[in-house]
C-alpha cells in the first residue's frame, strides 16, 4: 500500500465509500438562538445511523434573523434517509413531535427542488378544522392554532436524490485522547463546510461497523479490523503501536460538499497530529463494489 | 423594438371594449389587422384606429396613453408580459387575468381584478366598487394573484373573493371583504361599515382600527402573530414598506357566516 505523509500523519492511500440518499433542508426559527437549537436539537436526535434510527439528521448551521423568513434566529437541518417514503415519515413525525411541540417556533423550507415533500401539508391536520394556509410570494404556509399562538409551517420542502452518505474518515492514534481531540478539531472544522452534517454524537463514532455478523438477524456488526483489543486474534488493519481508532461520518446534499468536509477534516487532524501521537488517517470502504461515490484521500488532499 | 403604444385620440362616443388588446392575441396582427379589431360596443362599429393612433411593434408589452374611465376590460384574460395604461381605465380593468402585470397611472373603475385568478395589477390612483370582487356569470371573486390600489377602493372590495392579496392604501368603502371564502386583504387607512359581511374565512389585516365592527365578529384578544413578521418582510421585499409589528388583537368571524374568518388589527 502506497502512504502520503501529512504533517507527519500517515494518510492512507484508500477510498471512502458512500452512498446515493435522499435529502432535505428545513429552517426552524423562535423567539431566540437558543430555543431555535433547543428545537432543532431535538428533532435531530437519535438520528445517528439509517441502520437502526431510521434517518441521518443533523444541525448544518445557525442562521441570523435576517436570514430567515419571519426575522427570527433560526437553524438549518439536514435530513437524510435511503429512499423518499421514509423520508417524509420520518420528517412528519420529526417535525411534527419535536418543532410543532417546540415554544414559539416555525417551520420553513431550507432546499428548492422539483419534487416536494410535504411539510405543513400534513401537519396542518393537528389544528382540527382551524388551520389555516396563507400564500406568500408563492409560498404556501400553514398557521396552526397552538396553546401559545401559532405554529406557522411552510406547506412543503423541496428535495434532493443527489445527496450522499457515509463520506468519512478513520482516525488512528497512539492515544484514545488524542484520537478525541483531533476529532473534535475535525468536527469543528467540517461544521464550517455548508451542506453537509455529521449525525453521530457529537460528529464523531466509535463503534464503526463492517456488513453482516455471525449471529442471524444482525444486520451490522464491530467492525473487528479495526478493534485494537483484537489485532492478535482477527486479520486487523491497525498497527501495534495504534491504542484507538475513531471514525468521522458525513452525509452532504452533493458529493462536492462531502469530498470539501472531508479536505477540512484531514487538515484539521494533521495541524498538530502528529505530535499528539495521530498515526494514521484512512477511510472505510467494502471493497468499492457496494456504493457509487468514492472518495480517495489522496485526490481529496491534493 | 419598442412597446406597442395605443393613444386615445379624442373622447370616444361609447364605451370600449379593450379586451381584444393583451399580448397574446396580438402578437401574430400585423399593424392593419390590430387597426380593423372591433372594440365598440354599441350598434355603431368602431374599430381599434377609429379609436386609437398605434405606435411601436413590441406587443409583449403593452402601453395605452390617454386612456379615460370609459376603456374597459383593459387586460382582461391578460396572462403573461405587461400592460402600463398612461391613464384611467374603465370597468373590468384585468377582469379574469391569469398571469403577467397590469400597471395603471390613474384610476381604474369597477370591478377592477374581478375573478383575477393570478398576475398582479397596481392602480396608483383609486378603485371603483368590487374590485377583486365577482365578474359577471362567476360564483367567487379574486381567485389568486395581487391587486394593489394605492388610493382609495369602493364598496365591496374582495367580495367572495377565494384566494389573492389585495393591499389597499387609501381609505375603503362599506362591506369590505363581503362573503369572502378565503385570501387577504390588508387596509393601511380606514374602512367603511360591514368589513367581513359574512365572511367565511380569510384575512383581514387593518393598520388603522376599524371606526366599526360587525357584532358577529368574536374577540380573541391581543397576541403575536408570527404570519405577520412573515408578510411584513415579503411585503419590503416587493418595495412596499408597511409595519406590521408582530402583535395584533385578532377577532374571528362572520359567525353569522362560517365564522372562520379573522380580522388582524395590528398596533
Amino acid at each position: 500500500m502506497s502512504e502520503l505523509k501529512l504533517k507527519g500523519v500517515t494518510v492512507v492511500d484508500t477510498f471512502a465509500e458512500a452512498f446515493p440518499m435522499v435529502g432535505t433542508r428545513i429552517i426552524i426559527t423562535a423567539p431566540t438562538p437558543e430555543w431555535a437549537l433547543i428545537a432543532a436539537r431535538t428533532m435531530t436526535g437519535f438520528a445517528t445511523s439509517v441502520i437502526a434510527a431510521g434517518a441521518e439528521a443533523g444541525i448544518e448551521r445557525t442562521l441570523s434573523p435576517d436570514e430567515t423568513l419571519d426575522g427570527r434566529p433560526g437553524v438549518a437541518v439536514l435530513i437524510f434517509t435511503m429512499d423518499t417514503n421514509k423520508l417524509q415519515v420520518q420528517l412528519r413525525n420529526r417535525v411534527g413531535q419535536c418543532v410543532l411541540t417546540s415554544p414559539g417556533s416555525a417551520c420553513f423550507a431550507g432546499l428548492e427542488g422539483e419534487k416536494k415533500l410535504k411539510l405543513g401539508a400534513s401537519l396542518r391536520f393537528f389544528g382540527d378544522g382551524w388551520q389555516m394556509s396563507k400564500k406568500i410570494g408563492g409560498r404556501r404556509f400553514w398557521r396552526i392554532p397552538v396553546m401559545d399562538g401559532e405554529f406557522v409551517c411552510e406547506a412543503t420542502t423541496g428535495l434532493t436524490k443527489k445527496a450522499v452518505g457515509g463520506g468519512n474518515l478513520l482516525v488512528l492514534g497512539k492515544s484514545r485522547a488524542a484520537v478525541l481531540s483531533a476529532c473534535e478539531r475535525a468536527v469543528r472544522a467540517i461544521d464550517e463546510v455548508p451542506e453537509v452534517i455529521t449525525p453521530f454524537p457529537g460528529g464523531i463514532v466509535r463503534s464503526g461497523s463492517k456488513v453482516g455478523s455471525k449471529y442471524k438477524g444482525q444486520i451490522a456488526s464491530t467492525n473487528d479490523a479495526y478493534c485494537p483489543t483484537l489485532k492478535a486474534a482477527v486479520k486487523t488493519a491497525l498497527p501495534l503501536e495504534v491504542e484507538a481508532v475513531l471514525e468521522i461520518v458525513i452525509d452532504g446534499l452533493t458529493k462536492e460538499s462531502i469530498a470539501k468536509a472531508m479536505r477540512a477534516g484531514i487538515h484539521a487532524i494533521t495541524d498538530g497530529g502528529a505530535e499528539q501521537g495521530i498515526t494514521h488517517i484512512t477511510a472505510g470502504n467494502y471493497g468499492g463494489n457496494l456504493g457509487p461515490h468514492h472518495f480517495h484521500l489522496k485526490e481529496i488532499i491534493a | 423594438m419598442s412597446a406597442l403604444t395605443f393613444e386615445l385620440k379624442g373622447k370616444p362616443d361609447q364605451r370600449l371594449d379593450l379586451s381584444p388588446l393583451t399580448p397574446a392575441k396580438l402578437k401574430d396582427l400585423k399593424a392593419n389587422e390590430i387597426e380593423s379589431l372591433t372594440i365598440g360596443t354599441t350598434r355603431r362599429k368602431l374599430a381599434v384606429g377609429d379609436a386609437f393612433k398605434i405606435k411601436g411593434n413590441d406587443a409583449g408589452s403593452l402601453r395605452f396613453v390617454g386612456t379615460d374611465g370609459r376603456c374597459d376590460k383593459i387586460g382582461a384574460g391578460l396572462a403573461e408580459n405587461e400592460i402600463v395604461v398612461d391613464g384611467d381605465a374603465g370597468a373590468y380593468l384585468g377582469d379574469a387575468m391569469k398571469g403577467g402585470k397590469i400597471v395603471v397611472k390613474g384610476s381604474a373603475g369597477v370591478l377592477a381584478g374581478a375573478s383575477m385568478s393570478g398576475g398582479s395589477i397596481v392602480i396608483d390612483g383609486n378603485a371603483g366598487e368590487r374590485a377583486a370582487g365577482i365578474a359577471v356569470g362567476e360564483t367567487l371573486g379574486m381567485r389568486g394573484g395581487q391587486l394593489t390600489i394605492k388610493g382609495n377602493a369602493g364598496p365591496m372590495l374582495g367580495e367572495r373573493m377565494r384566494r389573492g392579496f389585495v393591499i389597499v392604501g387609501g381609505n375603503t368603502g362599506d362591506y369590505a371583504g363581503g362573503r369572502m371564502v378565503a385570501g387577504t386583504i390588508l387596509f393601511k387607512r380606514g374602512v367603511g361599515r360591514y368589513a367581513g359581511y359574512g365572511m367565511r374565512r380569510g384575512s383581514l389585516i387593518f393598520v388603522e382600527e376599524p371606526k366599526e365592527v360587525l357584532p358577529t365578529f368574536g374577540d380573541c384578544g391581543v397576541m403575536e402573530f408570527d404570519y405577520l413578521r412573515i408578510l411584513e418582510r415579503w411585503l419590503r421585499s416587493t418595495g412596499e414598506h408597511i409595519g406590521l409589528g408582530d402583535r395584533a388583537r385578532r377577532l374571528m368571524g362572520d359567525m353569522a357566516a362560517l365564522g372562520k374568518g379573522e380580522m388582524l388589527i395590528v398596533g
